[in-house]
Protein backbone atom coordinates (compact mmCIF):
# COMPACT_ATOMS: atom_id res chain seq x y z
CA UNK A 1 0.00 0.00 0.00
CA UNK A 2 2.58 2.35 0.53
CA UNK A 3 5.63 3.05 -1.95
CA UNK A 4 8.36 5.11 -2.23
CA UNK A 5 6.81 7.25 -4.72
CA UNK A 6 4.68 7.83 -2.46
CA UNK A 7 6.10 9.65 0.86
CA UNK A 8 7.59 12.69 1.53
CA UNK A 9 8.99 14.28 4.39
CA UNK A 10 8.65 18.13 3.54
CA UNK A 11 5.50 18.81 2.47
CA UNK A 12 5.57 22.53 1.52
CA UNK A 13 1.60 23.86 1.55
CA UNK A 14 0.67 25.78 4.64
CA UNK A 15 -3.66 25.36 4.49
CA UNK A 16 -5.77 22.05 4.67
CA UNK A 17 -7.16 22.38 1.04
CA UNK A 18 -3.68 23.22 -0.19
CA UNK A 19 -2.48 20.14 1.33
CA UNK A 20 -5.28 17.86 0.54
CA UNK A 21 -4.50 19.17 -3.39
CA UNK A 22 -0.74 18.47 -2.63
CA UNK A 23 -0.87 14.85 -1.36
CA UNK A 24 -3.95 14.29 -4.31
CA UNK A 25 -1.17 15.51 -6.81
CA UNK A 26 1.25 12.51 -5.40
CA UNK A 27 -1.18 10.27 -6.18
CA UNK A 28 -2.08 11.59 -9.45
CA UNK A 29 1.85 11.56 -10.35
CA UNK A 30 2.16 7.87 -9.18
CA UNK A 31 -0.65 6.91 -11.57
CA UNK A 32 -3.03 5.89 -8.65
CA UNK A 33 -5.81 8.19 -9.35
CA UNK A 34 -7.58 8.77 -12.78
CA UNK A 35 -10.15 11.82 -12.05
CA UNK A 36 -7.78 14.11 -9.70
CA UNK A 37 -11.57 16.57 -9.85
CA UNK A 38 -13.62 13.41 -8.64
CA UNK A 39 -11.39 11.82 -6.23
CA UNK A 40 -10.72 14.89 -4.46
CA UNK A 41 -14.48 16.14 -4.51
CA UNK A 42 -14.97 12.78 -2.47
CA UNK A 43 -11.91 13.20 0.07
CA UNK A 44 -13.58 16.55 0.83
CA UNK A 45 -17.40 15.45 1.55
CA UNK A 46 -15.56 12.72 3.90
CA UNK A 47 -14.00 16.17 5.43
CA UNK A 48 -17.46 17.79 5.64
CA UNK A 49 -18.77 15.40 8.10
CA UNK A 50 -16.32 15.58 10.48
CA UNK A 51 -12.41 16.93 10.23
CA UNK A 52 -10.19 13.74 9.90
CA UNK A 53 -7.52 15.57 11.56
CA UNK A 54 -7.87 12.94 14.63
CA UNK A 55 -5.43 15.24 16.92
CA UNK A 56 -1.95 13.79 18.29
CA UNK A 57 -0.74 15.81 15.04
CA UNK A 58 -2.02 13.20 12.88
CA UNK A 59 -4.66 13.81 9.42
CA UNK A 60 -5.86 10.88 7.53
CA UNK A 61 -7.70 12.10 4.54
CA UNK A 62 -9.29 9.92 2.93
CA UNK A 63 -11.50 9.02 -0.33
CA UNK A 64 -13.47 6.22 -1.65
CA UNK A 65 -14.23 6.75 -5.76
CA UNK A 66 -14.23 4.98 -9.04
CA UNK A 67 -11.33 7.19 -9.97
CA UNK A 68 -8.88 5.04 -7.48
CA UNK A 69 -7.21 2.62 -9.80
CA UNK A 70 -5.79 0.95 -7.06
CA UNK A 71 -5.81 1.19 -3.03
CA UNK A 72 -2.55 3.20 -2.13
CA UNK A 73 -2.03 5.53 0.36
CA UNK A 74 0.66 8.15 0.69
CA UNK A 75 2.45 9.77 3.24
CA UNK A 76 3.53 13.17 3.86
CA UNK A 77 4.85 14.97 6.91
CA UNK A 78 5.36 18.78 7.73
CA UNK A 79 7.67 19.39 10.11
CA UNK A 80 5.80 23.05 10.46
CA UNK A 81 2.90 21.52 11.03
CA UNK A 82 -0.90 22.62 9.14
CA UNK A 83 -3.92 23.58 10.96
CA UNK A 84 -6.52 20.85 9.94
CA UNK A 85 -9.24 21.85 11.76
CA UNK A 86 -8.10 18.96 14.31
CA UNK A 87 -10.22 17.92 17.20
CA UNK A 88 -7.57 19.08 19.82
CA UNK A 89 -7.07 22.17 17.73
CA UNK A 90 -3.56 21.63 17.24
CA UNK A 91 -1.49 21.32 13.89
CA UNK A 92 -1.10 18.19 12.09
CA UNK A 93 2.12 16.93 10.88
CA UNK A 94 1.75 13.04 9.72
CA UNK A 95 -0.48 12.88 6.93
CA UNK A 96 -1.71 10.37 5.86
CA UNK A 97 -4.10 10.06 2.59
CA UNK A 98 -5.98 7.01 1.66
CA UNK A 99 -7.31 6.33 -1.50
CA UNK A 100 -9.87 3.25 -2.17
CA UNK A 101 -11.65 2.39 -5.20
CA UNK A 102 -15.22 1.56 -5.16
CA UNK A 103 -14.71 -1.96 -5.58
CA UNK A 104 -11.61 -2.53 -2.82
CA UNK A 105 -10.91 -5.90 -1.69
CA UNK A 106 -10.80 -7.20 1.71
CA UNK A 107 -7.15 -7.42 2.00
CA UNK A 108 -6.76 -3.83 1.54
CA UNK A 109 -9.71 -2.52 3.79
CA UNK A 110 -7.89 -4.62 6.65
CA UNK A 111 -4.32 -3.33 5.96
CA UNK A 112 -5.84 0.25 6.05
CA UNK A 113 -7.23 -0.78 9.36
CA UNK A 114 -3.80 -1.95 10.49
CA UNK A 115 -2.69 0.97 9.88
CA UNK A 116 -5.01 3.43 11.38
CA UNK A 117 -4.80 1.45 14.53
CA UNK A 118 -0.72 1.21 14.56
CA UNK A 119 -1.47 5.37 15.29
CA UNK A 120 -2.99 5.24 18.18
CA UNK A 121 0.12 4.04 19.85
CA UNK A 122 2.39 6.92 20.90
CA UNK A 123 6.00 4.69 20.08
CA UNK A 124 4.91 4.98 16.86
CA UNK A 125 3.89 8.22 16.01
CA UNK A 126 7.58 9.29 17.52
CA UNK A 127 8.89 6.83 15.42
CA UNK A 128 7.32 8.83 11.85
CA UNK A 129 7.78 12.41 13.32
CA UNK A 130 11.57 11.29 13.31
CA UNK A 131 12.55 9.30 10.32
CA UNK A 132 14.04 10.79 7.23
CA UNK A 133 14.35 7.69 5.18
CA UNK A 134 11.68 5.21 2.99
CA UNK A 135 13.61 2.46 4.85
CA UNK A 136 12.57 4.06 8.55
CA UNK A 137 9.50 4.59 7.47
CA UNK A 138 8.36 1.40 6.46
CA UNK A 139 10.48 0.06 9.61
CA UNK A 140 8.11 1.75 11.69
CA UNK A 141 5.40 -0.51 10.93
CA UNK A 142 7.23 -3.60 11.13
CA UNK B 1 -14.03 -5.17 35.22
CA UNK B 2 -15.35 -5.70 31.48
CA UNK B 3 -16.40 -3.32 28.83
CA UNK B 4 -17.51 -3.71 25.70
CA UNK B 5 -17.49 -1.33 22.83
CA UNK B 6 -18.71 -1.13 19.22
CA UNK B 7 -17.49 1.41 16.66
CA UNK B 8 -18.62 2.15 13.23
CA UNK B 9 -17.92 5.54 10.97
CA UNK B 10 -19.41 6.47 7.76
CA UNK B 11 -16.58 5.35 5.42
CA UNK B 12 -15.26 2.19 7.68
CA UNK B 13 -11.75 2.88 6.86
CA UNK B 14 -9.91 4.60 8.91
CA UNK B 15 -11.72 5.81 11.86
CA UNK B 16 -13.64 2.57 12.86
CA UNK B 17 -10.39 0.94 13.71
CA UNK B 18 -8.74 4.20 15.80
CA UNK B 19 -11.46 4.43 17.93
CA UNK B 20 -10.86 0.63 17.95
CA UNK B 21 -7.53 0.71 19.14
CA UNK B 22 -7.79 4.16 21.06
CA UNK B 23 -10.09 2.20 23.90
CA UNK B 24 -8.66 -0.93 23.54
CA UNK B 25 -5.31 1.09 24.88
CA UNK B 26 -6.59 3.09 27.56
CA UNK B 27 -8.85 -0.04 28.97
CA UNK B 28 -5.43 -1.37 28.91
CA UNK B 29 -3.77 1.67 30.94
CA UNK B 30 -6.82 1.75 33.15
CA UNK B 31 -6.74 -2.02 34.03
CA UNK B 32 -10.59 -3.25 32.23
CA UNK B 33 -10.93 -6.15 29.87
CA UNK B 34 -12.40 -4.55 26.90
CA UNK B 35 -13.67 -6.02 23.71
CA UNK B 36 -14.43 -3.52 20.08
CA UNK B 37 -16.47 -5.07 17.56
CA UNK B 38 -15.68 -2.85 14.67
CA UNK B 39 -18.31 -2.52 12.10
CA UNK B 40 -16.12 -0.85 9.08
CA UNK B 41 -16.21 -1.20 5.61
CA UNK B 42 -15.28 -5.25 5.91
CA UNK B 43 -18.21 -5.95 7.79
CA UNK B 44 -18.29 -6.82 11.46
CA UNK B 45 -15.12 -8.22 12.87
CA UNK B 46 -14.56 -8.95 16.35
CA UNK B 47 -18.40 -9.69 16.77
CA UNK B 48 -19.54 -9.38 20.37
CA UNK B 49 -20.57 -12.76 21.41
CA UNK B 50 -23.34 -13.77 23.72
CA UNK B 51 -20.88 -14.50 26.40
CA UNK B 52 -19.60 -10.82 26.35
CA UNK B 53 -23.00 -9.69 26.74
CA UNK B 54 -23.56 -11.80 29.87
CA UNK B 55 -20.34 -11.15 31.08
CA UNK B 56 -20.09 -7.33 30.62
CA UNK B 57 -20.35 -4.30 32.83
CA UNK B 58 -20.60 -1.92 30.63
CA UNK B 59 -20.87 -0.87 26.69
CA UNK B 60 -19.84 2.02 24.77
CA UNK B 61 -20.95 2.93 20.72
CA UNK B 62 -19.29 5.22 19.07
CA UNK B 63 -21.03 5.44 15.92
CA UNK B 64 -21.42 7.58 13.79
CA UNK B 65 -23.90 4.91 11.69
CA UNK B 66 -27.24 3.58 12.57
CA UNK B 67 -26.26 -0.17 14.43
CA UNK B 68 -28.59 -2.35 15.87
CA UNK B 69 -28.88 -1.99 19.52
CA UNK B 70 -31.36 -4.15 20.54
CA UNK B 71 -28.77 -7.15 22.35
CA UNK B 72 -27.16 -4.21 24.46
CA UNK B 73 -30.84 -4.05 26.18
CA UNK B 74 -30.43 -3.73 29.98
CA UNK B 75 -26.41 -3.41 29.97
CA UNK B 76 -25.50 0.41 31.18
CA UNK B 77 -24.73 1.66 27.67
CA UNK B 78 -22.61 5.06 26.75
CA UNK B 79 -23.27 6.65 23.48
CA UNK B 80 -20.95 9.10 21.80
CA UNK B 81 -19.35 9.57 18.37
CA UNK B 82 -16.40 7.79 16.72
CA UNK B 83 -14.11 10.82 17.16
CA UNK B 84 -15.01 11.29 21.08
CA UNK B 85 -13.30 7.38 21.06
CA UNK B 86 -10.47 9.09 19.70
CA UNK B 87 -10.18 12.00 21.28
CA UNK B 88 -11.24 11.32 25.13
CA UNK B 89 -11.20 6.76 25.33
CA UNK B 90 -10.49 7.37 28.86
CA UNK B 91 -13.44 9.70 29.67
CA UNK B 92 -15.95 7.60 27.59
CA UNK B 93 -14.68 4.42 29.98
CA UNK B 94 -15.23 6.34 32.55
CA UNK B 95 -18.76 7.68 31.74
CA UNK B 96 -19.52 3.73 30.85
CA UNK B 97 -18.99 2.59 34.22
CA UNK B 98 -20.92 4.73 35.81
CA UNK B 99 -23.86 4.36 33.88
CA UNK B 100 -27.22 2.79 34.78
CA UNK B 101 -28.62 0.72 32.70
CA UNK B 102 -31.75 1.31 31.16
CA UNK B 103 -34.11 -1.40 31.21
CA UNK B 104 -33.61 -5.00 32.58
CA UNK B 105 -31.09 -7.31 30.65
CA UNK B 106 -32.61 -9.30 27.83
CA UNK B 107 -30.71 -12.69 27.06
CA UNK B 108 -29.27 -12.50 23.76
CA UNK B 109 -30.86 -15.61 22.40
CA UNK B 110 -33.58 -13.89 21.79
CA UNK B 111 -31.71 -11.76 18.73
CA UNK B 112 -29.76 -15.21 17.91
CA UNK B 113 -30.94 -18.47 16.31
CA UNK B 114 -28.11 -20.67 16.68
CA UNK B 115 -25.94 -20.47 13.66
CA UNK B 116 -22.66 -18.64 15.36
CA UNK B 117 -24.31 -15.81 16.48
CA UNK B 118 -25.45 -14.27 13.49
CA UNK B 119 -28.12 -11.89 14.49
CA UNK B 120 -32.34 -12.88 13.98
CA UNK B 121 -32.80 -12.64 10.18
CA UNK B 122 -34.03 -9.00 9.12
CA UNK B 123 -37.34 -9.67 8.56
CA UNK B 124 -37.69 -9.92 12.12
CA UNK B 125 -35.61 -7.41 13.17
CA UNK B 126 -37.53 -4.72 10.61
CA UNK B 127 -40.93 -6.06 12.33
CA UNK B 128 -40.43 -5.58 16.09
CA UNK B 129 -38.56 -1.89 15.02
CA UNK B 130 -42.21 -1.16 14.04
CA UNK B 131 -43.94 -2.70 16.62
CA UNK B 132 -41.78 -1.04 19.42
CA UNK B 133 -42.52 2.13 18.06
CA UNK B 134 -46.12 1.43 17.00
CA UNK B 135 -47.10 0.13 21.23
CA UNK B 136 -47.18 3.43 22.63
CA UNK B 137 -49.23 4.77 20.31
CA UNK B 138 -51.65 1.84 20.67
CA UNK B 139 -51.75 1.97 24.42
CA UNK B 140 -51.87 5.89 24.85
CA UNK B 141 -55.07 5.68 22.14
CA UNK B 142 -56.59 2.75 23.52
CA UNK B 143 -56.77 3.96 27.47
CA UNK B 144 -57.73 7.49 26.17
CA UNK B 145 -60.83 6.04 24.20
CA UNK B 146 -61.60 3.30 27.00
CA UNK B 147 -61.56 6.60 29.34
CA UNK B 148 -64.12 8.29 27.41
CA UNK B 149 -66.85 5.36 27.68
CA UNK B 150 -66.32 5.46 31.06
CA UNK B 151 -68.16 8.37 30.91
CA UNK B 152 -71.04 6.59 29.16
CA UNK B 153 -71.27 4.93 25.86
CA UNK B 154 -72.86 8.02 24.72
CA UNK B 155 -70.84 10.39 26.20
CA UNK B 156 -68.24 10.96 23.22
CA UNK B 157 -71.14 11.68 21.16
CA UNK B 158 -72.15 15.04 22.63
CA UNK B 159 -69.95 17.77 21.46
CA UNK B 160 -67.80 19.89 23.54
CA UNK B 161 -67.64 17.25 26.21
CA UNK B 162 -64.26 16.00 27.58
CA UNK B 163 -65.72 12.74 26.78
CA UNK B 164 -65.79 13.75 23.46
CA UNK B 165 -62.66 15.69 23.71
CA UNK B 166 -60.76 12.02 25.00
CA UNK B 167 -62.54 10.29 22.06
CA UNK B 168 -60.91 12.49 19.77
CA UNK B 169 -57.14 12.44 21.18
CA UNK B 170 -57.44 8.72 21.68
CA UNK B 171 -59.37 8.14 18.01
CA UNK B 172 -56.14 10.20 16.65
CA UNK B 173 -53.20 8.16 18.47
CA UNK B 174 -54.92 5.20 16.73
CA UNK B 175 -55.03 6.73 13.08
CA UNK B 176 -51.51 6.95 13.47
CA UNK B 177 -50.85 3.30 14.97
CA UNK B 178 -50.35 1.73 11.25
CA UNK B 179 -48.78 4.37 9.66
CA UNK B 180 -46.66 4.11 12.32
CA UNK B 181 -46.08 0.71 12.12
CA UNK B 182 -45.34 0.63 8.92
CA UNK B 183 -43.11 4.01 8.70
CA UNK B 184 -40.83 1.87 11.36
CA UNK B 185 -40.51 -1.22 9.49
CA UNK B 186 -39.29 0.63 6.56
CA UNK B 187 -37.12 2.32 8.99
CA UNK B 188 -35.44 -0.37 9.94
CA UNK B 189 -35.20 -1.66 6.02
CA UNK B 190 -33.87 1.43 4.75
CA UNK B 191 -33.11 3.56 7.20
CA UNK B 192 -34.44 7.47 7.35
CA UNK B 193 -35.78 7.71 3.30
CA UNK B 194 -38.23 4.49 4.73
CA UNK B 195 -39.92 6.35 6.38
CA UNK B 196 -41.57 9.01 4.17
CA UNK B 197 -43.04 5.87 1.76
CA UNK B 198 -43.81 3.63 5.14
CA UNK B 199 -45.98 6.36 6.89
CA UNK B 200 -47.92 7.57 3.55
CA UNK B 201 -48.33 4.03 2.79
CA UNK B 202 -49.59 3.03 6.28
CA UNK B 203 -52.13 6.04 5.95
CA UNK B 204 -53.29 4.70 2.94
CA UNK B 205 -53.71 1.41 4.22
CA UNK B 206 -55.74 2.88 7.18
CA UNK B 207 -57.78 4.74 4.67
CA UNK B 208 -58.31 1.56 2.22
CA UNK B 209 -59.10 -0.28 5.48
CA UNK B 210 -57.05 -3.12 5.68
CA UNK B 211 -55.85 -3.12 8.93
CA UNK B 212 -52.79 -3.53 10.78
CA UNK B 213 -51.59 -6.61 8.24
CA UNK B 214 -51.51 -4.06 5.03
CA UNK B 215 -49.65 -1.47 7.53
CA UNK B 216 -47.08 -4.57 7.62
CA UNK B 217 -47.19 -4.94 3.88
CA UNK B 218 -46.93 -0.99 3.33
CA UNK B 219 -43.83 -1.23 5.34
CA UNK B 220 -41.80 -4.45 4.19
CA UNK B 221 -43.17 -2.57 0.57
CA UNK B 222 -41.63 0.88 1.13
CA UNK B 223 -38.74 -0.45 2.72
CA UNK B 224 -37.46 -2.00 -0.40
CA UNK B 225 -38.71 0.10 -2.22
CA UNK B 226 -36.23 2.42 -1.36
CA UNK B 227 -33.51 -0.26 -1.59
CA UNK B 228 -34.82 -1.09 -5.08
CA UNK B 229 -34.46 2.99 -6.16
CA UNK B 230 -31.01 2.85 -4.16
CA UNK B 231 -29.93 0.14 -6.96
CA UNK B 232 -31.38 1.01 -10.02
CA UNK B 233 -31.04 4.76 -10.00
CA UNK B 234 -27.41 6.08 -10.12
CA UNK B 235 -26.63 9.62 -9.88
CA UNK B 236 -23.45 11.65 -10.86
CA UNK B 237 -21.72 12.77 -8.24
CA UNK B 238 -22.50 15.89 -8.08
CA UNK B 239 -26.74 15.35 -8.49
CA UNK B 240 -26.52 13.36 -5.31
CA UNK B 241 -27.59 15.57 -3.26
CA UNK B 242 -31.11 15.50 -4.60
CA UNK B 243 -31.49 11.40 -3.95
CA UNK B 244 -32.34 11.77 -0.39
CA UNK B 245 -34.52 15.43 -0.85
CA UNK B 246 -36.56 14.85 -3.89
CA UNK B 247 -35.74 11.28 -5.94
CA UNK B 248 -36.07 8.99 -3.00
CA UNK B 249 -39.14 10.40 -1.33
CA UNK B 250 -41.39 11.49 -4.47
CA UNK B 251 -40.59 7.95 -6.45
CA UNK B 252 -41.08 5.60 -3.73
CA UNK B 253 -44.38 7.60 -2.35
CA UNK B 254 -45.48 7.45 -5.65
CA UNK B 255 -44.79 3.73 -6.33
CA UNK B 256 -45.74 2.35 -2.90
CA UNK B 257 -49.04 4.40 -2.94
CA UNK B 258 -50.18 3.09 -6.56
CA UNK B 259 -49.43 -0.81 -5.59
CA UNK B 260 -51.36 0.13 -2.58
CA UNK B 261 -54.53 1.79 -3.85
CA UNK B 262 -54.58 -0.57 -7.28
CA UNK B 263 -52.88 -3.60 -5.94
CA UNK B 264 -53.76 -3.97 -2.44
CA UNK B 265 -57.14 -1.95 -2.13
CA UNK B 266 -59.17 -4.03 -4.71
CA UNK B 267 -59.21 -7.36 -2.86
CA UNK B 268 -59.45 -6.09 0.71
CA UNK B 269 -63.32 -4.22 -0.60
CA UNK B 270 -64.39 -7.23 -2.38
CA UNK B 271 -62.95 -9.99 0.95
CA UNK B 272 -65.28 -7.00 2.88
CA UNK B 273 -68.37 -6.98 0.53
CA UNK B 274 -68.29 -11.22 0.13
CA UNK B 275 -67.71 -11.66 3.47
CA UNK B 276 -70.49 -9.82 3.96
CA UNK B 277 -72.60 -11.09 1.56
CA UNK B 278 -71.83 -14.54 3.04
CA UNK B 279 -72.80 -13.82 6.94
CA UNK B 280 -75.81 -12.12 5.64
CA UNK B 281 -76.32 -15.91 4.05
CA UNK B 282 -75.70 -17.09 7.19
CA UNK B 283 -79.30 -15.49 9.03
CA UNK B 284 -80.51 -19.26 9.60
CA UNK B 285 -77.63 -21.25 10.15
CA UNK B 286 -77.09 -22.71 14.06
CA UNK B 287 -77.09 -19.65 16.40
CA UNK B 288 -73.79 -21.60 18.37
CA UNK B 289 -71.74 -21.99 15.02
CA UNK B 290 -72.44 -18.33 13.79
CA UNK B 291 -71.25 -17.11 17.25
CA UNK B 292 -67.65 -19.04 16.67
CA UNK B 293 -67.28 -18.03 13.13
CA UNK B 294 -68.35 -14.50 14.10
CA UNK B 295 -65.48 -14.99 16.49
CA UNK B 296 -62.95 -16.13 14.24
CA UNK B 297 -63.51 -13.35 12.06
CA UNK B 298 -63.51 -10.91 14.93
CA UNK B 299 -59.93 -11.76 15.44
CA UNK B 300 -58.76 -12.94 12.03
CA UNK B 301 -57.10 -9.50 11.24
CA UNK B 302 -58.27 -7.58 14.37
CA UNK B 303 -59.19 -4.20 12.24
CA UNK B 304 -59.07 -5.64 8.86
CA UNK B 305 -61.71 -6.19 6.12
CA UNK B 306 -62.75 -9.71 7.85
CA UNK B 307 -62.86 -7.99 11.31
CA UNK B 308 -65.14 -5.43 9.98
CA UNK B 309 -67.69 -7.65 8.17
CA UNK B 310 -68.16 -9.32 11.68
CA UNK B 311 -68.46 -6.18 13.00
CA UNK B 312 -70.90 -4.56 10.73
CA UNK B 313 -73.04 -7.66 10.84
CA UNK B 314 -73.24 -7.55 14.37
CA UNK B 315 -73.84 -3.64 14.38
CA UNK B 316 -76.72 -4.38 11.76
CA UNK B 317 -78.59 -6.72 14.09
CA UNK B 318 -78.80 -3.55 16.62
CA UNK B 319 -79.33 -0.96 14.38
CA UNK B 320 -83.69 -1.32 14.97
CA UNK B 321 -82.43 -0.82 18.70
CA UNK B 322 -83.53 -4.13 19.84
CA UNK B 323 -80.78 -6.18 21.75
CA UNK B 324 -79.37 -9.01 19.89
CA UNK B 325 -77.58 -12.01 20.38
CA UNK B 326 -75.48 -11.72 17.61
CA UNK B 327 -73.94 -8.37 18.38
CA UNK B 328 -73.22 -9.54 22.02
CA UNK B 329 -71.50 -12.64 20.44
CA UNK B 330 -69.14 -10.19 18.32
CA UNK B 331 -68.34 -7.68 21.64
CA UNK B 332 -67.75 -11.52 23.47
CA UNK B 333 -64.84 -11.56 20.81
CA UNK B 334 -63.47 -8.58 20.46
CA UNK B 335 -62.72 -8.90 24.14
CA UNK B 336 -61.45 -11.63 24.10
CA UNK B 337 -57.63 -11.05 22.13
CA UNK B 338 -56.04 -8.36 24.48
CA UNK B 339 -57.56 -10.01 27.55
CA UNK B 340 -55.91 -13.22 26.27
CA UNK B 341 -52.45 -12.04 25.53
CA UNK B 342 -52.55 -9.88 29.30
CA UNK B 343 -53.27 -13.55 30.41
CA UNK B 344 -50.25 -14.95 28.37
CA UNK B 345 -48.34 -12.43 29.28
CA UNK B 346 -48.62 -12.80 33.10
CA UNK B 347 -48.65 -16.69 32.69
CA UNK B 348 -45.05 -16.52 31.20
CA UNK B 349 -43.14 -13.82 32.03
CA UNK B 350 -40.04 -15.31 30.34
CA UNK B 351 -42.02 -15.76 26.74
CA UNK B 352 -42.29 -11.96 26.12
CA UNK B 353 -39.70 -8.97 26.42
CA UNK B 354 -40.11 -5.99 28.99
CA UNK B 355 -41.91 -4.15 26.92
CA UNK B 356 -44.05 -6.28 25.61
CA UNK B 357 -44.95 -7.15 29.63
CA UNK B 358 -45.40 -3.88 30.18
CA UNK B 359 -48.02 -3.66 26.96
CA UNK B 360 -49.59 -6.74 27.98
CA UNK B 361 -51.02 -4.43 31.53
CA UNK B 362 -52.63 -1.63 29.71
CA UNK B 363 -54.41 -4.56 27.02
CA UNK B 364 -56.45 -5.66 30.23
CA UNK B 365 -57.91 -2.18 30.36
CA UNK B 366 -58.08 -2.28 26.72
CA UNK B 367 -59.45 -5.98 26.23
CA UNK B 368 -62.52 -5.11 28.78
CA UNK B 369 -63.15 -2.10 26.89
CA UNK B 370 -63.90 -3.70 23.88
CA UNK B 371 -60.29 -2.54 22.00
CA UNK B 372 -59.50 -5.24 20.20
CA UNK B 373 -56.68 -3.14 18.97
CA UNK B 374 -54.60 -3.47 21.83
CA UNK B 375 -53.47 -7.21 20.48
CA UNK B 376 -52.21 -5.71 17.12
CA UNK B 377 -48.87 -5.53 18.73
CA UNK B 378 -48.33 -8.50 19.29
CA UNK B 379 -50.14 -10.12 16.43
CA UNK B 380 -47.76 -8.16 14.21
CA UNK B 381 -45.09 -9.14 15.77
CA UNK B 382 -45.52 -12.60 15.81
CA UNK B 383 -49.05 -13.57 13.91
CA UNK B 384 -48.38 -17.41 13.25
CA UNK B 385 -48.78 -17.84 16.62
CA UNK B 386 -51.01 -15.08 17.91
CA UNK B 387 -53.68 -14.84 15.24
CA UNK B 388 -54.72 -18.35 15.39
CA UNK B 389 -54.45 -18.51 19.17
CA UNK B 390 -57.04 -15.45 19.21
CA UNK B 391 -59.50 -17.07 16.60
CA UNK B 392 -59.78 -19.58 18.76
CA UNK B 393 -59.79 -17.93 21.68
CA UNK B 394 -62.28 -15.60 20.27
CA UNK B 395 -64.06 -18.19 18.86
CA UNK B 396 -64.73 -20.09 22.35
CA UNK B 397 -65.90 -16.96 23.71
CA UNK B 398 -67.93 -15.77 20.64
CA UNK B 399 -70.01 -19.50 20.59
CA UNK B 400 -70.54 -19.77 23.94
CA UNK B 401 -72.01 -16.06 24.23
CA UNK B 402 -74.84 -17.45 21.76
CA UNK B 403 -75.51 -20.99 23.67
CA UNK B 404 -75.79 -19.04 26.64
CA UNK B 405 -78.27 -16.80 24.97
CA UNK B 406 -76.56 -13.51 25.64
CA UNK B 407 -77.74 -10.30 23.84
CA UNK B 408 -76.54 -6.88 23.75
CA UNK B 409 -78.34 -3.83 22.70
CA UNK B 410 -75.29 -1.25 22.32
CA UNK B 411 -72.23 -1.29 19.66
CA UNK B 412 -69.41 -0.74 21.75
CA UNK B 413 -68.29 -0.75 25.54
CA UNK B 414 -66.58 -3.63 26.82
CA UNK B 415 -67.34 -3.54 30.87
CA UNK B 416 -68.69 0.14 30.41
CA UNK B 417 -71.85 -1.03 28.98
CA UNK B 418 -72.13 -4.22 31.88
CA UNK B 419 -73.58 -2.14 34.44
CA UNK B 420 -76.23 -0.37 32.05
CA UNK B 421 -80.25 -1.78 32.96
CA UNK B 422 -81.17 -4.08 30.23
CA UNK B 423 -78.27 -3.44 27.70
CA UNK B 424 -76.99 -6.71 28.09
CA UNK B 425 -79.13 -9.81 28.58
CA UNK B 426 -78.03 -12.59 30.64
CA UNK B 427 -74.94 -10.77 32.38
CA UNK B 428 -73.89 -13.25 34.48
CA UNK B 429 -73.05 -16.16 31.74
CA UNK B 430 -71.92 -13.83 29.27
CA UNK B 431 -69.02 -12.65 31.43
CA UNK B 432 -68.30 -16.06 31.79
CA UNK B 433 -68.28 -16.52 28.17
CA UNK B 434 -65.50 -13.60 27.83
CA UNK B 435 -63.70 -14.93 31.04
CA UNK B 436 -63.03 -18.33 29.44
CA UNK B 437 -62.96 -17.27 25.55
CA UNK B 438 -59.65 -15.71 26.79
CA UNK B 439 -58.44 -18.07 29.06
CA UNK B 440 -58.25 -20.63 26.12
CA UNK B 441 -56.93 -17.70 23.72
CA UNK B 442 -54.42 -17.09 26.61
CA UNK B 443 -53.26 -20.75 27.46
CA UNK B 444 -53.01 -21.92 23.75
CA UNK B 445 -50.80 -18.67 23.23
CA UNK B 446 -48.50 -19.31 26.17
CA UNK B 447 -48.15 -23.10 24.95
CA UNK B 448 -47.48 -21.37 20.89
CA UNK B 449 -45.19 -18.60 21.77
CA UNK B 450 -41.33 -19.54 22.17
CA UNK B 451 -39.40 -18.63 25.08
CA UNK B 452 -37.51 -15.52 25.43
CA UNK B 453 -34.46 -16.44 28.02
Amino acid sequence: MFSRERVTFNLKSETKKDVIDELIDILIADGKVSDKEAFRAAVLHREEEFSTGIGMGIAIPHGKSDAVNEASIVFGRSDAGIDYESMDDLPAHLFFLIAVPMESSDLHLRALSEISRNLMHKEMRDQLMSCQTYEEFINAFK
Amino acid sequence: MKIIAVTSCPTGIAHTYMAAEALQIAAKEMGHEMKVETQGSVGAENVITEADLKSADAVILAIDTNIDKSRFQGIPVVEASVKDAIKDAKGLITKALAAKPVSARVDYAEETNGNGGKSKSGIYKHLMTGVSFMIPFVVAGGLLIAFSFAFGIHAADEEGTLAAALMTIGGSAFGLMVPILAGYIAYSIADRPGIVPGMVGGIIANSLGTGFLGGLIAGFLAGYVILAIRKVIKLPKSFEGLMPVLILPVISTLVVGLILIFVLGGPVKSINDAMLAWLDGMSGTNAVVLGGILGIMMAADMGGPINKAAYTFGAATIAQGEPSGVMAAVMAAGMVPPLAIALSTVLAKNKYTLEEREAGKANWALGASFITEGAIPFAAADPLRVIPSMMVGSAVAGALSMLFGATLAVPHGGIFVLPIPNAVGNLPMYILAIVVGSAVGGLMLTALKKKKA
